[in-house]
């Protein structure tokens, strides 16, 4: 059901377009590291201010506070930019280990969110009246941390596995070739 | 060739350093963007950009040091590859201007309180990184002497 659901989702006219422009993939990556830039910045250094690392002369609560919003939007165009790159591609990433260890490092993201979000990120001010950063805090930014730099690793990963190429429907043809190695590139939807 | 590169006697190490390049730009734009962000007035309400500045530079540098080290040992990995390599070209061209523009332009504006062209150099800021981080991306997307598509 979920490989019909790629199938289906890479062929549409949208993301059959997005994979037939030589420039659009490279350009969608751009801006996903340009998001990575924003967000995972402000996320490691929201994390190292609770790990008591980095901006110590601020209060907790002034980092998370003016960093949650910002945060957001960097995250925004990470995903968006990210989901553009998966759709066109959507059958290879089914496939694909390190897209996969991805998206349970993103749902574990979500568990850390869940666990920690009331007790740490809800109510920083809390942190800051604390005689020493609770334990929890220290936690969640370390584990925050790990999972993020992971995703990225896994993200970079990606591009690393050959598509298995008698299980994919996308077209490949061959392009450039520079010193006798075949370059590939996804064009146009055959009928599968 | 006489001498081997032990970079590229293992298929994982080129990988494992893109990643710390990742974490290391993460770190250093990141922060650099944070400070532009203040300059411009969006978010980042709790500090006015120059204590945000203070507060940061010693990662920016420790970003830009891990950037740089991965960086040159990626390049030395297939030095003949990047140098016909017109996105990298580029990228060091962008990458110069931004580390100049930054120690230079960029941190009188934001040591000022009151920067008369605390925008403007906020923007051509986050124009240059952006312009490093669209160079390293073409890198892998263009070969030597065929332009791209």
């Amino acid at each position: 059901m979920l490989l019909s659901f790629v199938q289906w989702l890479q062929f549409t006219g949208f993301f059959t377009a997005l994979r037939g422009s030589a420039y659009a993939y490279p350009i969608v990556l751009s801006l996903h590291m340009i998001g990575i830039a924003l967000f995972g910045g402000m996320v490691l250094m929201t994390d190292l201010r609770l790990l008591g690392w980095a901006m110590r002369k601020r209060s907790m609560s002034d980092v998370v506070d003016q960093f949650r919003v910002p945060k957001r939007w960097g995250l925004l165009l990470t995903v968006t930019c990210g989901f553009l790159m998966f759709g066109s591609k959507a059958e290879e990433y089914y496939y694909n280990s390190f897209f996969r260890t991805k998206l349970i490092l993103l749902a574990l993201v979500l568990v850390q969110e869940l666990v920690f979000y009331r007790g740490v990120y809800a109510n920083p001010a809390a942190l800051d009246q604390a005689v020493r950063t609770p334990v929890t805090a220290k936690l969640a930014a370390a584990v925050s941390m790990l999972l993020w730099i992971s995703i990225a690793c896994c993200g970079r990963g990606i591009g690393y596995i050959e598509p298995p190429l008698d299980k994919i429907h996308a077209q490949l043809l061959p392009r450039s070739t520079y010193e006798g190695e075949t370059a590939i590139c996804f064009l146009s939807n055959p009928t599968p | 060739m006489l001498i081997t590169n032990p970079l590229n006697s293992s298929a994982l190490v080129f990988p494992t350093l893109e990643c710390f390049h990742i974490v290391g730009f993460a770190l250093s734009i990141g922060t650099i963007a944070m400070v532009d962000f203040s300059l411009l007035g969006i978010g980042m309400r709790r500090q006015s950009p120059a204590q945000l500045a203070k507060d940061t530079w010693l990662w920016t540098l420790g970003g830009l040091v891990i950037m740089l080290f991965s960086g040159l040992l990626l390049f030395s990995s297939d030095p003949d590859m990047y140098y016909l390599n017109w996105p990298f070209l580029i990228k060091m061209v962008f990458f110069v201007s931004a580390v100049i523009f930054h120690y230079t332009v960029h941190r009188k504006a934001v040591a000022s309180d009151t920067p008369p062209n605390g925008k403007l150099v906020a923007w051509v800021s986050l124009a240059l990184w952006s312009g490093v981080i669209f160079g390293g991306v073409f890198i892998g997307f263009v070969y030597p002497g065929l332009s791209l598509g």
